[in-house]
């Protein structure tokens, strides 16, 4: 049997018999499928089908013969069936019965100019959303002022922990690590002009202006946003904030203006924090490279950095930490119930605090050239 | 012919005796259910018998293999052989249904582009989904269209065996009975053995050749459902009395 080859045609007077035999399955499909597409199929007349050499046959294998021969211009109600074991002729109907649905049309595909329209649309749609979320936040905002009693304490210091207390180490690290480089590849330069004393002047006023804020909130957008938007997130596939809202309670409330809060208070505190431990880093390597005690670090620092500076670099922190929240959180409400989405949103609002982070940086600039 | 034999499995759980000596076997061709109250460990029954859970003792031979001797290269050829339906479909998200059941299909066979297409359109149908079914994301899906999907991906390599974790959870009644008649069609069109956990009586009655009842880590009854629901064993006479309850007061 399995010498007989799978398929073979015997002409009869009034069309033919196709004769079948040995394995019609999935795993010579492929094989099956080529011998069909180059077999000489019979013009006209009826066709009779023998199953009686099969062995084993499959649902893609009816499947394989119904399409090639509806191909070759059969139709399969006018097949006859001969020879099939009664499981098999149960398999036969089922496939033949279930395919016999008009073919769906092969769906277009859109052009560069209309994909592009599409995408654009999609971005426009979503601005709506994000004037509305800006817009509950902000009637959440306005009840808490007019109602103080419905600040949720609790939940706010909970986050004040979760995003000033626990980033100290880190912040430290950083700043401290960006004030010993910047330190000392500033000295190799200003060493060759005898100008060591600058040190104080350049270190101080980079790390208080620039460095510290924008380290601080760079980590703040890696680190709290993307906590919040995937705490956010979780909470989301979880039906957890439509619990909240059932509940009689306001998520706006609950899980956003807490965050938010505690990061605009935080992002100052923690931005302070970076600028003394960044200059006690630069400190350390101007006694130790270019012989300039603290003691003199000190005083010079007091002369040269104007506490306008300080203040410049610590109130840009809050509006840094009030974007960051504001996207991470509307990103967290923008999940959908699905496990790819959480990680998409996330990664979405490193990405897009990060780039708000930097241009609102470079408008500070705009507006405070004198500094 | 026996497709699956367990065969004195016991099942230690985090210290405690789950399966104390399980022994039953589902022949070619039925389709049997696996009772039990919940935590009775029908679902790690399962577990243990595709071989995503090990068993503390005893075998499991499926397709005439048994399981947990196999190195993992022969248990992925066995895994081949079967499919398997989650309670909650457990479709890709992140896919269509038709890359859903192209997965199965591209990891295993290499066919070309029209014919996978074509092999795809006919699990679909095979499952009772309309073909424009194909391009949607399992997210776009109802309850029941979700249970079909999963079911296609699981009829995708045109497996001997079906497992499934109840098939009918969380389907309304009358797209629960659509699914049993699907089923039930299905295996005795294809020629499937199907072994399936439910906590639904109507698909007991319905559409099951046999069942085996679990409680207290041992099977205390195997057979038909109308010799089943006749034993006299407190939990099943309770189990099938919920059901006369129910439909004594609606």
């Amino acid at each position: 049997m399995t010498d007989s080859p799978p398929i073979f045609l015997e002409r009869t007077e009034s069309g033919g018999v196709l004769r079948l035999a040995g394995d019609w399955r999935l795993a010579r499909l492929a094989s099956l499928d080529r011998l069909l597409s180059g077999f000489e199929w019979p013009k006209g007349g009826a066709l009779t089908l023998d199953g009686s050499g099969l062995a084993r046959l499959d649902g893609t294998g009816v499947m394989l013969l119904r399409n090639h021969l509806q191909a070759a211009g059969f139709p399969w109600q006018q097949i006859g069936l001969t020879g099939f074991a009664e499981d098999q002729l149960g398999l036969v109907r089922l496939v033949a019965e279930r395919l016999d649905v008009p073919a769906l049309p092969e769906p277009m595909q859109p052009g560069l100019l209309a994909r592009l329209g599409h995408r654009v649309s999609r971005l426009a749609g979503r601005l709506p959303n994000i004037i509305g979320f800006l817009g509950w936040l902000g009637e959440s905002l306005f009840d808490l002022v007019r109602r103080p009693a419905g600040f949720r304490a609790r939940e706010t210091f909970v986050q004040l922990e979760n995003v000033g207390l626990r980033a100290l180490p880190i912040v430290a690290l950083m700043t401290f690590l960006i004030g010993v480089v910047f330190a000392y590849l500033l000295g190799i330069q200003i060493e060759k002009y005898g100008a060591n004393i600058f040190i104080v002047d350049g270190v101080s006023m980079a790390m208080a202006r620039e460095l510290s804020p924008l380290l601080v909130a760079i980590l703040m957008a890696g680190r709290s946003g993307a906590a919040f938007t995937a705490q956010i997130g979780a909470m989301k596939v979880t039906e957890e904030i439509d619990a909240i809202t059932t509940l009689g309670l306001s998520p706006m409330q609950v899980l956003v203006v807490p965050r938010l809060i505690a990061i605009v208070i935080a992002m100052p505190l923690l931005t302070f924090f970076g600028d003394i431990v960044g200059i006690a880093g630069s400190a350390v390597i101007a006694s130790s490279q270019l012989d300039i005690t603290f003691v003199t670090f000190v005083t010079r620092l007091k002369d040269v950095l104007p506490v306008d500076m300080v203040v410049y670099g610590l109130y840009k922190a809050p509006v840094f930490a009030a974007a960051i929240a504001f996207i991470a959180c509307r990103n967290g409400f923008a999940v959908s119930r699905d496990a790819r989405s959480v990680g998409d949103k996330t990664t979405s609002t490193v990405v897009s605090s990060l780039v708000a982070v930097i241009l609102i940086n470079a408008m500070f600039a705009i507006l405070h050239p004198e500094l | 012919m026996s497709v699956l034999e367990v065969d004195g499995v016991y099942t230690q759980l985090a210290g405690q005796l789950l399966h104390d000596g399980v022994n039953f076997r589902v022949n070619k061709g039925e389709v049997v259910a696996l009772i039990g109250g919940s935590g009775t460990g029908k679902t790690v029954l399962l577990r243990e018998c595709v071989g995503l859970l090990r068993t503390s003792g005893g075998s499991i031979r499926l397709l005439g293999e048994d399981i947990w001797s196999l190195s993992p290269q022969a248990l992925n050829q066995v895994r081949q052989r079967f499919g398997m339906l989650f309670q909650e479909g457990a479709l890709f998200s992140s896919l269509t249904v038709a890359e859903n059941i192209a997965a199965p299909l591209r990891e295993h066979l290499k066919l070309p582009a029209s014919l996978q297409n074509e092999v795809i359109a006919l699990n679909i149908r095979l499952a009772g989904l309309p073909l424009d079914a194909a391009a949607k994301r399992p997210s776009e899906l109802s309850g029941g269209m979700k249970k079909r999907a999963a079911l296609a991906r699981a009829l995708a390599l045109q497996p001997e065996m079906l497992f499934l974790d109840e098939p009918t959870s969380g389907l309304d009644p009358i797209s629960a009975r659509e699914f049993d008649r699907l089923l039930r069609t299905l295996c005795d069109s294809l020629g499937l053995t199907a072994l399936l956990t439910t906590h639904d009586l109507d698909t007991l009655w319905g559409m099951v050749d046999r069942v085996v009842v679990l409680h207290g880590g041992k099977v205390i009854a195997d057979g038909p459902v109308a010799d089943v629901a006749k034993v006299d064993h407190p939990w099943i006479q309770s189990y099938f009395s919920a059901q006369a309850l129910s439909r004594g007061t609606s």
